[in-house]
């Protein structure tokens, strides 16, 4: 099989990489890379692939011998003309759109899950999250009966406070969702609870979004402050519900 | 892009062409399905009393009233066609919380749904009626939609209002006396089935059981129009949609644009005209005591402009009420209570320099808001405008807005309000004011008051952070670097195939 030639190698390397991340953020996921942070990534795919076709002296010179036979064999003049219009043509119109000013708005990354802390104090008592257990967990198996009679509570619960944003279905998809942003969090996805401990989900609820440490951006959360609304009681309930309706069993440390 | 309406229009127009195969149902099994996923809204005797209810308007359907509003069987049947009900199940009715099940039921499951709904609403002897005849559709065209105006004119402005969106001269309420408002026809969005003409058609010929919305088929109606009319007004209606401001969820920054004479201080003043649209969700404010889960304003849209001295910002937005205590009008339309209407813009005192902004609601003690305030005004007093700097929704301090610069004028004309705001770029007191700059990215948040659904103080609709950006002209730069650069490029290039020339003439001398 005749090999291709080096160069051609090296862009068609780049632009699987660039339609990899074409097809898997904006058709799988739906949620296209920001333009700034698209560029940040080729850069590096670029430097990446040049460091890969150029590791040795030989590779280096077999990558840049077809543009060097263009710009030096006296037989390739009439395509040099060519090129040579074109490239500062294309060159000159890359500057023209970068020096546009841009309306694109500034990234903002943050940590979804950040770390929880040891301890924190709510409804005047300090609470140890390491330790923290669901009270009511284990009527699962010991009383099957009350067990359901406290998810059905959970679910009312939820229904008043929560579902406006984490939608009914738990889709993370309620009727405000979408005049959100952050957008509400879906429990269905196997991202989210199915990751996490009753006792962080506790922690979560009750503080809130004012309750964030830094990295997580507090100030633009939507999530309430739990325990001005709800009961101690009222948060374990509903988080029963969270995980039966949507099928997932909490993360514990015997598991671990 | 096609926008979500479009998408949900042409999935209903398929829901129309094709729908399913209805199969029979097992009400049994329905049953469980209903406590399992419809109970905490619908409630467990299907009376709508769901633990969700009281926070939801509309509220969730009573299943023993037998009531549907998505009907396509003839206005004096109970019974809506089994596709009707499936297709709501299936999709949801958008503008409610009432979502759609196609992600979570089974066919067989919704089937079986309806089977127990008509258990519960005694409709299991009952047939289906006539369906409505949608063979008998005129295709929209200009003609069409011309000859619909004057019917709607005659026929529905008294509900929806002049422009249709839904302003309407009196208090409406449904058969449970729940207030309840004519939809507004610019925003599609909002439809409880769609705003495809056929589906328009339907509504008007059957009307929406339980709602004020009448059926235009009934012979014995007074205002009844012909088969061929109900096609007019239906081409006519689904042509308002084009006024409404969508929002696009990637559109995060309000774009002010610079111009040169006096900034408008006016919503009819023509420099407006230039400026580009934003339209972000309004959300009620559900985070803080006292909550508000009925909201009814429901999205924002804005413009910006400045010039050396000054910004100036137009709010629009649709409230069917103008709110004007003391105006006989608007106390009968709102009942007790009536407020004024109200809208606010939000900015940091400070421009944040990394990620930190203060908190979105208000504020908060480290880092503080400005809220530029505007109140429509009573019939003894005229609008009014007031700025207070915030550190956290209890925490408010008033000021002087005068003494800031910060001017307001506001009209309301066929159910939306625009209002503008104006403030001078800088003020005496930077410590207590943004310094408005050019070119960077300010974060800001904008809030609306309805009066007349009940909205005062920490009851009111808002959207989270978006970007203010004072977008300076590009001018002649983008020119000069693109020169330069191709330039730069080209001779680059000429330099080395020169050299590479002359090296290869040595090598043969
Ligand atoms: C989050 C609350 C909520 C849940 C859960 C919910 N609904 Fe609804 N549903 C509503 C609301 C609110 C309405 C009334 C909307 C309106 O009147 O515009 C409604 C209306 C309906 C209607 C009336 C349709 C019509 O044409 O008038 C049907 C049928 C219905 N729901 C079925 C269901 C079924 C079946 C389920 C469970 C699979 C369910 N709903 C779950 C809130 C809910
Ligand atoms: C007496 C008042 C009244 C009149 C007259 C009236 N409507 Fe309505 N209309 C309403 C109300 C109220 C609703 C909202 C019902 C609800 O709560 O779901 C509505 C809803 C609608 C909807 C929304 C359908 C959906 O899928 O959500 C359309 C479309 C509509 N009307 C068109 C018309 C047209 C066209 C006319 C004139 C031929 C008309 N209406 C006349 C009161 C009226």
């Amino acid at each position: 099989m005749p090999r291709l030639p080096k160069l051609l190698q090296a862009v068609l390397a780049v632009a699987v990489v660039y339609l990899g991340f074409v097809v898997v953020f904006d058709f799988a996921l739906g949620q296209p890379i920001p333009k700034s942070l698209m560029i940040m990534f080729m850069f590096f795919v670029v430097i990446g692939v040049l460091m890969v076709f150029t590791f040795t002296e030989d590779g280096t010179r077999e990558l840049v011998a077809p543009i060097r036979a263009l710009v030096e064999d006296p037989a390739k003049k009439r395509l040099r003309n060519l090129v040579f219009v074109i490239v500062p043509l294309a060159a000159g119109a890359l500057a023209f759109n970068q020096a546009q000013p841009s309306y694109e708005a500034p990234l903002e990354l943050r940590a979804i899950h950040p770390a929880p802390p040891s301890s924190v104090e709510l409804y005047d008592k300090r609470y140890d999250l390491l330790s923290l257990e669901n009270p009511y967990r284990e009527l699962e198996t010991e009383d099957p009966e009350q067990f359901r009679e406290l998810v059905a509570e959970g679910a009312d619960v939820y229904i008043e406070n929560c579902h406006f944003c984490h939608g009914d279905k738990l889709d993370g998809q309620g009727p405000y969702a979408q005049g959100l942003n952050p957008v509400p969090l879906s429990f269905q996805d196997l991202g989210t609870i199915a990751q996490l401990q009753e006792s962080y989900l506790f922690w979560r609820i009750a503080t809130g979004g004012p309750g964030l440490p830094d990295e997580a951006a507090p100030w633009i959360s939507a999530m309430p402050v739990w325990q001005d609304f709800l009961s101690e009681d009222e948060i374990w309930k509903v988080i029963l519900f969270l995980y039966d309706y949507t099928g997932h069993r909490p993360r514990s440390w015997e598991a671990e | 892009m096609m926008s979500l309406w479009k998408y949900l229009a042409l999935a209903a127009l398929v829901g129309l062409t094709v729908g399913p195969a209805a199969a029979a149902g097992d009400a049994d099994r329905g049953e469980g399905i209903h406590a399992q996923r419809c109970e905490v809204c619908h409630g467990e005797e299907g009376d709508g009393a769901g633990a969700g209810a009281e926070r939801l308007n509309p509220p969730p359907r009573d299943f023993t009233m037998a009531q549907y509003k998505i009907k396509t069987t003839g206005f004096e049947d109970i019974l809506p066609d089994d596709d009707d009900l499936f297709r709501v199940i299936r999709d949801g009715m958008p503008g409610t919380s009432m979502p759609g099940w196609s992600d979570m039921l089974s066919d067989q499951d919704m089937w079986d749904l309806i089977a127990y709904l008509k258990v519960l609403g005694e409709l299991e002897e009952e047939e289906p009626g006539v369906p409505v005849d949608f063979t008998t559709q005129i295709a929209s065209s200009e003609d069409s939609i011309a000859k619909g105006k004057p019917l709607f004119e005659d026929r529905c402005v008294e509900c929806h209002g002049n422009e249709g969106k839904g302003d309407a001269a009196k208090s409406l309420r449904d058969d449970d006396g729940e207030r309840t408002w004519p939809r507004n026809l610019t925003k599609p969005w909002t439809f409880r089935a769609s705003d495809d003409p056929k589906d328009i058609f339907a509504r008007v010929s059957v009307g929406i059981a339980g709602t004020q919305m009448p059926p235009f088929a009934d012979p014995k109606s007074k205002k009844k129009l012909t088969v061929e009319e109900r096609w007019h007004v239906a081409n006519y209606t689904a042509s308002l949609g084009a006024a409404g401001e969508p929002v696009n969820p990637e559109n995060t920054v309000v774009k002010a644009a610079r111009i040169d004479g006096e900034v408008p201080r006016t919503p009819d003043d023509p420099s407006w005209r230039d400026s580009v649209p934003t339209t972000f969700y309004l959300v009620p404010q559900i985070i803080a005591e006292e909550r508000h889960f009925t909201p009814s304003n429901d999205t924002i849209t804005l413009r910006a402009v400045y010039n050396e001295t000054d910004i100036a910002f137009l709010l629009q937005w649709d409230d069917r009420t103008k709110s004007i205590p003391g105006d006989s009008q608007a106390e009968k339309i709102s009942g007790p209570g009536l407020a004024e209407d109200s809208v606010a813009v939000q900015l940091p005192v400070e421009i944040p320099e990394g990620m930190v902004k203060p908190y979105f609601v208000m504020g908060d003690t480290a880092r503080p808001v400005n809220l530029w305030q505007w109140n429509s005004g009573t019939t003894d007093a005229p609008e009014t405008v007031t700025l207070v700097n915030g550190r956290g929704i209890d925490n408010i301090e008033e000021r002087d807005a005068a003494k800031a610069g910060v001017g307001a004028n506001g009209s309301w004309r066929d159910g939306t309000w625009s209002v503008v705001m104006t403030r001078p770029l800088a003020t005496a007191e930077p410590d207590a004011d943004l310094q408005f700059v050019e070119g960077k990215f300010i974060p800001i948040a904008f809030a609306a008051w309805d009066g007349s659904n009940g909205e005062t103080a920490t009851k009111y609709t808002m959207t989270t952070w978006y970007w203010l950006l004072l977008a300076p002209e590009a001018g002649a730069r983008p020119y000069v670097v693109a020169l330069v650069v191709m330039l730069l490029v080209a001779a680059g290039l000429l330099w080395w195939a020169r050299s590479a020339a002359r090296r290869a003439g040595q090598a043969e001398g």
